[in-house]
Order: C-alpha cells, then structure tokens, then sequence
C-alpha cells in the first residue's frame, strides 16, 4: 500500500512537470500576444521591444527559462512575478486560493450530496413522479452551460439585479474568516451554480446505478433473507457508487474550468479569474503558476479517489 | 493611439460605443457638433461630455466603480490604457491637460501657461507652477527637475514608455537616451524646462506634453524603484494630483491602494491645494471593483445609486438604458473608427480600382447595423474621425464630395459603381476572375459580423477568399501587424489617437516612412510619395486651425486612393447610477473624469 502511493506520488510529480513544460511552451509558441510587444505600445521600435524582453527574461533561450523557472519553483516554491503588477505570483495565488476553495469545496460537496441523494431516491422509485421530474431537472441543468445558468440566476434572484430579490448576487463574496454568514449566503448561488451541471451527471448515474443493482439476484437473496429494507439500499448504493467515484477524479478538472466561468460571472476573485485575465493580459508568469496549482489540486484528487476506491471496493488490491 | 495597442483595442474599439456631441445646456440634451466642428454627428436626447455640467457639483461622498477589467500599468511612466488614464489624470498633473468636455484643445496643468516655442520650432520652454506638492511620502514641493526625470525615465528599458519614441524622438539626445539624463531636456531653474529639438517639430511635442510622461516623479524617491527590472514604482508611486492611491506611511500602493484583479481606491491627495487646479475633485474617495462581467456589470450599474460602470456596456444594456434609464445613459462620440485595411502592396488590391470597388460595393450601413445601429455608430466616410480638427473640412459626416469619391456616395453599398472600378480594373465582366485567394483576418467577438461581411462583399465580387478569425490580440501581433504575412484585408482594425490631432490620426495608420517588419500600423502599407511627403511637411505645422486643414487635405488624398475601407466612426456609451453626475472625457472615449464627476 505504501509503495503504491509513493509511485503515484513520483508520478504525480512527474505529470506536473510535464504540465508546467507543456504550459511553457504553448504560451510561447502558439500565436498568442508576446507580452514585450503588448508592452511596448504603438509603434514600438525593435530596439524597445528587446529592452523589454531583456527586462522580462524573455530573451534567453527557452530552456535556460524553463530551468531557471523549475529551479525557484522547487528550490524556494518562487513562481515568479506578474509582468503587469510586478506582485509575487505566490502571493497572487494565496490572495485567491480561500475564494476558489470555498468555490469549489461547497460546489463538491452540494454536488455529492445533491447528486447522490436525488440519484439515490430516484434508483428507488422508478418511474414515478419523483423520478420524472427529478431527471427531467436534471437534463436541463447537464445542458445549461455554467456562464449562461449563472446569468439566469442572478437575473432571477441576485439581491441587486434579479426579479425575486432573494441571493447576494455579483461582487458580494467576502472571506469567511471577515463575516461567516455573508460568506456562507454569497456563496450560495455560485456554489449551486458551480454544482449543477456535475450532480445532474452525477444523480442519472447514481439512478441507473442503482436500479441495475437493485435488481441483481443477491438483493433478492439479501431480501429473501429477511434483511432490513435500509440494509439491502445500503448493499445497493455500495455497488453502485463504485463507478462514480471514479468519475469523481474527473469532475474535479471540470470543477476548475468551470469556476473560471464562475468566478468570472459572480466577480469573485479566485485564481479561475486571475488565470483567464492572465491568459488575456499575456501575463505568463500568472498563467504558468495558476495551472500548477490547478494540475496540482487534480493530481491530488486523483491520488486521494484511487486511494478511496479500494477503501470503498474491498475487491480492488494495490500491486 | 493609446487605444489601438492591442489590449486598447480589445476593450475599447472591439466594443460597443456611442454618440454624440453638443451643443446643448445640461444633462439630457445634445445634438451634435464636436469641438472640431463635428457637425450633426451624435445621438440626441443623451448626455454627452459636451453637455454635463463640469461646475456645481455636490462635494462628498464616495463613487464605485465597476470594473471588468484590471488596470495595465498606473505608473505615468508608462501608463497608455484609457482605463488606467482614467486613475492616472486623477493622480497626476502632467504639464498640460485636456478638459473634459475637449477632444483637443490642451490647457496648462502642472505648466504654469503655455509653451513659448522659438520661431525656428526647435526650442520649447515651460514655466511650471510653484507650489504644487507631492503627495505622503514624500510631501515636497515639486521642481523642473522632477518632469526632466519624469521623461527621462521614460526612455529607462525599466520602464520602456510606449510613446516615447513616437513623440519625443526629436529631443536632443533622445534616439539614444536609456534612462540617464538627456541632452536636450535642461532646467535652467526650479521653476523652468527647457527642451530642445534637433527639427522643428515643436509642433508634436507641445501636443504630446498632456500625456501622462510629463507627470513630475520624484528622482530621490522613485529611483530605487526604477532600478528593478521592470520598475515597481507604479506600486509606491506618489501623486500631485487631486486624488492619490491610498497608500501606507512608507508610500507602499500595492496590497493597499491596489489590489491587482480586486480592488484600488483613491483617496484625496493631502498635499494637493484647489488654488493651483481647474478640477474640482468633488468626491472623497473613489472605490474600483474590479471583476465580474459586463453583462452583469450594466445591470448593476442601472440599479444602483453611487456605481458607474467603465468598460463599454454590452448592447442589450445600452438599448435598455435608451428606452428606461436615460438619465443614466452617456454617449460620448470621437471614440475612434473601424475600417477594412487592404494590402496596397501586394496582391489584388494594389490596383486601386479594385479597392475602388470593394469600397463602392460594401453595405456600410448593414455594418454599422451589426455594430449597435446609430446609437453606437455613424457610417464613416473618410478616415478623420469626429472630434479631431479638420473632420469637418473632410467632409464631415457626409464625406468628401465629387466625381473622384463617387465610391463613397452610397453607404448601403452600390454594385454599378463596383461594377464601374472592376471594369476599369481589367475584368470586363464586373468580377474578378483571377485565382488568387484573398486572404482574411479578422477579430472575433462583436466585430465578427464586420467580417462576415466584408468576407461576403468579397465573394459578391468573385473574389475567392479565406476568412480568418481569431482573438483581437492575435490578429494584430501575428497578422494584420506583420507585412511579411501578406494578410490582404483584415477588415477589423481600429483606431484612437492619444490626442485630437490629424497627425496623431494619420500618421501611423498611413504613412508609407512608418512600414515596420513587425508591429505595423500602416495596415494597409500605404506608400504613397505624395502624400508621405504632404505628411512631412503638416508635421512641422504650428496651429490648431492650420493644422486642420492641412490633415484634412491629406485625408482627401488618402479617400481618392481609397488606402482602406472605412465603415465605422465610433460612439462610446457610459452607464453610472441614478445618483451619480457623471462628467466623462470626451478626449479619452467618454470614460469618466473623477475630478469633475460628483454625486447628487
């Protein structure tokens, strides 16, 4: 067990820097904005643009970049400095991690619970209204983009804008350590936002999951048995939440592209919006060290559900 | 041309804009005439910068302020962004300004009157004023010395301001300068500079001493900063300014005044006395907010009391305002223009009866349409845009007339006149029948129909053509700036000169001296000897009205070589909150000057 998850570990490892090389490359080889250009203003001369990129770094060759980046990366976790504002990429990053985290931990969480819950109700009645209309929701919610839902949501109920006046809408995010409960209400509708799409995937899974294995002969046999009705769900829902969790390492990429969309739509200031203003701005820096951290947080994911499915499946043995 | 870098272009030009001028009282009626003479161009019925009221104003209170989009750079040094201009003319006094309500005419700021210029145009002296102080930390009085620094940094690769150059470049001693002293910038007292040219172009540089290079910086203070690689004086830099950007006792600006992709807040300058300053600066404080979408963000604006919103609103917010929140609503015209630029060099269209009849055969109107409509447009006929002096002389909104402009008669487009330029271009049929793929590129975005268009007008023609789309920045630093790839119409290019001036319109879009490998403006590669020349010669011109007229000539000759396309003169629109008198600038694209904006 200990060996195997130090392996995963090393090629975790291994994956980031892979993650990092490519991102390096691609920004600096595909047709993009070069930000010594983007700097320089009109008419830059060529002279103004070399000095530029002398100031920048961007002058040396590309591998003395990548290995001179690499090194502060994992000599002293320096992931270099924003060309526009000149602020420490680390310090951009930690500024925003608490607001993507609180994004994404509640959007994980409502979509698990959510998810599961009305997958699970549903697996258990079939074809009944409660069954209908919650997968009915849930193909509009698994079509709606997350930029388009977050509009409709708070032209309908942000505080500010909306026609039932209910939510905290756009630009209300406030740290939770600063005020818990503005916290916790701003949150709420991009966290639903956020979750809506995944624990619509994740209910019409849990659904079919459930019905199938609601059928097999040992539930009978569990039922022939006497056993409790609550046991024999248990039993269900066990073998059927198998394949989820599987599923669940996956969403957590699509956790972080879509709290760009988030973000972006409910102002709040998390690294999914600092990276697509990166992106914009041409500010490499940025870019590079918020898809580190990003590829960071989905390595992690994914060596935490591996781990979690042989706790879940007794069947699945580490070698 | 501050906004026409990239990122200006984006946000600025690739949006939607408004109208319109006039001559009107207060707040809720205009109808047109810039200060150049712009004629019946606007959209009346809307406040404008022309018409709010810049005295009178209720002092107090704190504006927000909705931004999408983070600022670039807030160092005067090397600031060229209207949004950061917007931060940067409320913070700092460079030796001339521009009021509100004027797309050109200059006034003395930090400079105690006007520039006294040799009568050989090479010699420029300005007197400051005394007692203008900087603001906490460094509180003394400001000298000479400080705007010599001030311009001489900008030449610093620390710094690299990005008009320098294009300004400046006649400064003795400045083609080489790097940051140290310069030649021909000498301050004979602490009150006098004096600078020297080595061609009498006192003219261009008198224009280009209300940006924002000419701001005072404190050598002693922001020297340590200048020294890193890239300066981080912009996150300690002091103001002499009405407003400063809150900052600690030691100056530190950044965490505290400006929090990158989150906030800024301008508090009032401590050290700054009304006696030496035309602005009022009604407000206490000014809070950015930035972040969001602007979709959400117009909303906000229109139903609240004490926000603005900066970017450009999209267009279901301005026709919303239009029609319910018209008091909210700010159109600002001289936003700058759009036009198809076509390779004059190579391929197809270096015959000029070809561009004659793509000209006379694109549906302008169907463009400014897809655009916004005329809230947010006017067709454009020649390349001077409303505002800048010599517009009218041009033609005005009607254009240049006469049998040689009989292309540009019909903006709806007019196929027998296309029909006409083909035949005369050698296809008897009215159609092209060479082989060459015309190569397009244009913007994606709202700017897509334009494309579209232009790309159909094309076909429309038989021409066989390629359209290309890809993001703003792209399509000008990898296409449409670069000769060597031989883009033969990129329809979405756009311009906003730093000031309204013909040479700061034309210069760089049309002369044939101002072709680079890279970075090229000249989209179209006009070369043309005549007219390069007639543009030597207006540079050295002395006069706002001499000046006009001599541009509006050389717009003339560049519509009678038909050099591009052009479709779109622009209009910016504004929203601020039901509370807010708003007072935009009509010399930076309508956005509001926080020195003369109040709350009711």
């Amino acid at each position: 067990m200990t060996a195997y998850i130090v392996r995963r570990i090393l090629w975790g490892i291994a994956t980031l820097v892979i993650v990092c090389a490519l991102t390096f490359l691609l920004f600096r080889v595909l047709p993009s904005a070069n930000p010594a250009v983007l700097r320089a203003g009109r008419n830059p001369n060529p002279h103004a643009i070399a000095n530029i990129e002398k100031v920048l770094g961007l002058n040396r060759p590309l591998t003395v970049q990548f290995w001179d980046y690499m090194k502060d990366v994992v000599l002293h976790f320096n992931l270099g400095y924003s060309f526009y504002s000149d602020e420490a990429v680390r310090t951009l990053i930690g500024e925003r991690l608490p607001a993507t985290l609180s994004l994404a931990v509640g959007a994980a969480l409502l979509w698990i619970v959510g998810g599961l819950g009305v997958g699970i109700i549903s697996g258990l009645r079939p074809g009944s209204w409660l069954d209908r209309s919650a997968m009915g929701t849930a193909l509009v919610l698994v079509s709606a983009p997350e930029f388009w839902l977050g509009l409709v949501v708070l032209l309908l109920f942000a505080k500010d804008i909306g026609v039932v006046r209910i939510f905290p809408g756009a630009g209300s995010y406030v740290g939770l350590t600063s005020n818990p409960w503005n916290w916790f209400t701003s949150m709420l509708l991009p966290w639903f936002v956020l979750a809506a799409g995944s624990a619509a995937i994740f209910a019409r899974l849990m659904r079919g999951g459930l019905i199938e294995a609601m059928g097999e002969d040992y539930i009978r046999t569990a039922r022939a048995k006497g056993l409790r009705e609550r046991k024999v769900v248990r039993q269900g829902v066990r073998s059927a939440i198998n394949p989820i969790t599987t599923l669940l390492a996956l969403e957590v990429s699509a956790l972080i592209g879509g709290a760009v969309l988030v973000e972006t739509v409910f102002n709040i200031p998390g690294i999914g919006r600092l990276a697509y203003n990166a992106i914009v701005e041409g500010d490499f820096a940025v870019v590079q060290g918020a898809v580190l951290v990003a590829a960071l947080f989905v390595v992690v994911a994914n060596i935490l559900v591996d781990i979690g499915y042989a706790y879940l499946d007794p069947r699945v043995r580490y070698s | 041309m501050r906004s026409l870098k990239p990122f200006g272009f984006a946000i600025v030009l690739a949006t939607v804009s408004l109208v319109v001028a006039a001559c009107g009282s207060n707040s809720s009626t205009s109808s047109t005439s810039s200060s150049a003479g712009a004629g019946t161009v606007g959209t009346s019925g809307f406040q404008s910068p022309l018409t709010e009221p810049e005295t009178g104003g209720k002092r107090g209170g704190t504006l927000v302020i909705l931004n999408e989009q983070d600022f670039e750079h807030l160092d005067p040094g090397d600031s060229y962004y209207d949004i950061d201009y917007e931060v940067v003319y409320a913070t700092q006094r460079p030796l001339y300004s521009v009021k509100p309500d004027s797309a050109y005419e200059a006034v003395p700021d930090l400079a105690e009157g006007q520039p006294e210029i040799s009568s050989d145009q090479k010699t420029i002296t300005v007197h400051i004023k005394h007692g203008i102080h900087f603001s906490p930390p460094v509180d003394r009085e400001v000298t000479s010395e400080d705007v010599a620094y001030a311009m001489e940094r900008g030449a610093n690769p620390n710094i690299e301001n990005p008009y320098f150059h294009t300004y400046f470049e006649s400064i003795e001693g400045a083609p080489k300068a790097d940051g140290g002293p310069i030649m021909g910038i000498q301050t004979p007292n602490k009150y006098t500079i004096v600078f020297h040219l080595t061609e009498p172009k006192a003219a261009i540089v008198v224009d280009a001493m209300r940006l924002p290079l000419t701001a005072p910086v404190p050598k002693e203070y922001a020297e340590k900063f200048d020294k890193n690689k890239p300066s981080d004086y912009a996150n300690y830099e002091v103001a002499t300014g009405p407003y400063m950007l809150k900052n600690n006792a030691q100056g530190k600006v950044l965490g505290i005044g400006y929090v990158p992709g989150k906030s800024a807040t301008l508090v009032r300058n401590p050290n700054w006395s009304s006696a030496t300053d035309y602005r009022p600066a009604y407000l206490n404080e000014i809070q950015y907010k930035i972040g969001g979408t602007e979709s959400v963000i117009g909303r906000q604006v229109l139903e609240s009391a004490d926000d603005v919103q900066n970017e450009p609103p999209v267009p279901s917010d301005v026709q919303l305002a239009a029609e319910s929140h018209k008091s909210q609503l700010e159109i600002s015209p001289g936003a700058g223009d759009h036009y198809i630029a076509v390779d004059n060099k190579v391929g197809p269209f270096s015959n000029i009866d070809l561009r004659k009849a793509f000209w006379a055969a694109l549906d302008r109107k169907a463009m400014d349409k897809a655009l916004g409509g005329e809230l947010v447009t006017n067709v454009m006929t020649h390349f001077l845009y409303p505002t800048v002096p010599g517009f009218e002389q041009a033609g005005g909104l009607a254009g240049p007339k006469g049998p040689q402009f009989d292309f540009d008669e019909h903006p709806e487009g007019d196929m027998a006149v296309a029909e006409k330029y083909m035949k005369l271009a050698g296809y008897p049929t009215g159609k092209y029948t060479g082989t060459k793929t015309v190569q397009i590129v244009g913007a994606t975005g709202n700017r897509e129909p334009a494309a579209e268009i232009a790309n159909q007008t094309l076909k429309n023609l038989g021409f066989p053509t390629k359209l290309t789309l890809v993001e703003t920045a792209t399509m000008y630093s990898k296409y449409c700036n670069v000769p060597k790839e031989e883009i033969e119409v990129c329809p979405t290019v756009g311009w906003a000169a730093d000031f309204g001036d013909g040479q700061a319109v034309l210069d760089a879009t049309f002369n044939g001296r101002l072709i680079n490998p890279t970075n090229n403006e000249n989209w179209s590669q006009t070369d043309v000897p005549k007219i390069n020349a007639a543009m030597d010669a207006a540079e050295s011109i002395v006069g706002i009205a001499a000046r006009a007229s001599a541009w509006a000539k050389i717009d003339d000759e560049l519509v009678e070589d038909a050099a591009a396309i052009p479709y779109d003169y622009e209009k910016e629109a504004s929203l601020e909150g039901s509370q807010v008198a708003g007072v935009g600038d009509l010399w930076n694209s309508g956005l509001w000057n926080l020195s003369f904006t109040s709350l009711k």
